[in-house]
């Protein structure tokens, strides 16, 4: 019977707006991810790093493989042509850096775990994020190997980064513990159950568009004329036409078309939780780890 | 009346089970289940704890080498105090169990499993989200599966030459902290599959308090973050204005009364402990149950 009622009231909450995300007090954050294109997807972040820009953070991005698979290039060339386009989407929103870790792209499940995770914490540690955003390491059905085998290195990255015994190497080198407060974390809702945003991250109609434009900068692998071909043909083969691409070259069609899908799930995730533009998040915040103490630490910390 | 007496003694003695409690860290099995073992110890059964981890980073201001010596013997005080009669160490470094075969782990915690023989264990949830350390959740997958190899001959053979059977164990109680929020969500009906199971502990509250007032090196720690963390940002927890033995103590009592009040929520219970329980008849197909 208890179980039936938290059942019902799981499906209600589902249902019901997540609660808004305010954006934490602080100075800088760090992307934390596999790929080149992960912080811009239909799924992605780039509202948020956008609206995190805006309010007055410094960003850097940290991009684990060297996307080699990704492209219609030989593997060095798509490594090549990722890392620029990186660069130029990063720069659209308006973030500091790109850090490439060159790890073998979709070859990640054979890659130490702990020597990622040094990695990590070096940067972290050198950055000292208030927020980081990556993937949701608890995600379910994500078949994307480098999605899981990073998301887990960041999972502990981001606190064993505060541990002064946790690669004393580093404090010799003067960079002394943090550990990140803030984590802002996503995944493919549409990949089953797994992902259960507790949070959705208001954005404007500038924020989605500065996202878009960074995601058009993955020309590599996104916007192609081919795309824009295809539509044309599936739709003549319906007997439809879609005015709108008329007088649009290939490219600029497969443009048009990216931004529509862009448009339209910014605005769904709105809708979803009554907003007009939104992205959605789980979200960990500085005391969440301390489940006991969180409700103390609320009604009982002071400012100095 | 001294016959019965001595025949409730013999059934109880009957009756007494021994528990394997397997953590990953020194901590973790006494916030998420110590409440409960200390009423099963109280009651006459016999408890062993295997510690994976040997929390070398888990201090504030000692060196890895001195950390893992003193929460070891904090450790030892802590199982103590939940009537834990012996503490065996696997002494793995902290933090480091994702570069560990999961292969040798869980063989290894299937050759204590073989030797104990126990009838209940109490392993880490490895199936609960969002738990920070994933020593824990690479131990509780580990220890998942040496249920299960266990239980077989074809597995590590050499250990039935020297007469360490297979042994098959009963109940199996999975823990973890409460943070993960759609662990009160039931599993799905299907056969062999533990359900969420919540132990009231108020009974045993003040053991599971001791204990973890023991890992006094871990505690002061955790402390010491959260005053460093306020500090950089401008507040303060008044509590730990200073940071000693005294305000440490009250901390964890406040932590432990949190955990225990939010496992207890929705149960009539005031204090709890949560898990995920698979008990003998999960042993045996829903089908052929009735
Ligand atoms: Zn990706």
């Amino acid at each position: 019977m208890i179980g039936l009622i938290l059942l019902a009231a799981a499906a209600i909450a589902a249902a019901a707006p997540l609660p808004k995300a305010a954006i934490p007090e602080g100075k800088r954050f760090l992307v934390i991810q596999p790929h080149h294109d992960d912080h811009t997807t239909d799924y992605g972040m780039g509202g948020l790093i956008a609206k995190l820009v805006d309010a007055g953070y410094d960003g850097w991005f940290i991009r684990a493989s060297n996307d080699e698979k990704d492209g219609a290039w030989g593997y060095p060339h798509n490594d090549m042509i990722n890392q620029r386009e990186s660069e130029a989407a990063i720069a659209i929103l308006g973030m500091k850096g790109l850090y490439s870790l060159g790890w073998r792209n979709d070859y990640m499940d054979p890659t130490p775990l702990l020597e990622l995770r040094a990695q990590i914490i070096l940067l972290i540690r050198k950055h000292r994020p208030d927020v980081v955003l990556g993937h949701d390491p608890w995600g379910h059905y994500d078949r994307n190997p480098d999605h899981r085998k990073v998301a887990r290195a960041c999972a502990e990255a981001v606190w064993m980064a505060g541990l002064r015994n946790v690669h004393p190497e580093h404090i010799e080198l003067g960079l002394e513990p943090w550990r990140v407060p803030h984590q802002f974390l996503k995944a493919r809702v549409d990949y089953g159950r797994g992902h259960e945003a507790n949070v959705a991250v208001e954005l404007t109609q500038a924020h989605v568009a500065r996202k878009m434009k960074a995601y058009s900068a993955h020309r590599n692998v996104y916007a192609h004329p081919s795309m824009a071909r295809s539509v044309r043909q599936q739709l003549a083969a319906r007997g439809l036409k879609a005015p709108e691409l008329d007088r649009k070259t290939d490219e600029e069609a497969a443009v048009a078309i990216e931004e529509w899908h862009m448009d339209w799930i910014s605005r769904k995730r709105g809708t979803e939780n009554g907003l007009r533009y939104a992205e959605i998040f789980y979200y960990l915040g500085e005391f969440d780890h301390l489940p006991g103490l969180t409700g103390y630490l609320r009604d009982n910390v002071v400012k100095r | 009346m001294k016959s019965l007496l001595c025949l409730l003694a013999f059934a109880a003695a009957a009756n007494s089970k021994t528990i394997l409690i397997v953590t990953a860290d020194a901590a973790d099995f006494v916030l998420a289940a110590g409440g409960t073992i200390a009423s099963m110890t109280a009651t006459g059964d016999r408890a062993i704890l295997l510690r994976v981890a040997n929390d070398d980073k888990n201090a504030w201001d000692l060196a890895p080498e001195q950390a893992a010596a003193r929460t070891s013997a904090e450790c030892e005080q802590a199982a103590r105090a939940l009537g834990i009669e012996k503490v065996v160490s696997l002494g793995y470094r902290e933090g480091e169990l994702g570069g560990v075969s999961p292969t040798e782990l869980r063989d290894r915690i299937a050759f204590h499993i073989r030797l104990l023989k126990p009838d209940v264990l109490f392993i880490p949830n490895p199936y609960a989200e969002y738990v920070e350390q994933l020593d824990r959740h690479y131990t509780g997958m580990a220890a998942e599966e040496a249920r299960h190899t266990a239980a077989l001959r074809n597995h590590q053979p050499p250990l039935a030459a020297i007469g360490v059977e297979p042994h098959v164990t009963r109940e199996l109680y999975y823990y973890a902290q409460p943070v993960d929020p759609r662990r009160r969500e039931p599993e799905a009906a299907a056969t062999f599959v533990p359900q969420p199971k919540v132990v009231g502990i108020e009974a045993a509250f003040s053991k599971k308090l001791r204990a973890a007032r023991a890992l006094k090196t871990i505690q002061t720690a955790a402390a010491m973050r959260i005053r460093q963390r306020l500090e950089s940002t401008g507040r303060r927890l008044p509590l730990l204005d200073t940071v000693n033995e005294e305000s440490v103590n009250k901390l964890v009592e406040i932590e432990l009364r949190g955990l225990a009040t939010l496992c207890a929520k929705d149960f009539p219970y005031k204090m709890a402990e949560e898990f995920h329980y698979a008990g003998p008849e999960y042993q045996v197909p829903a089908k052929l149950r009735r």
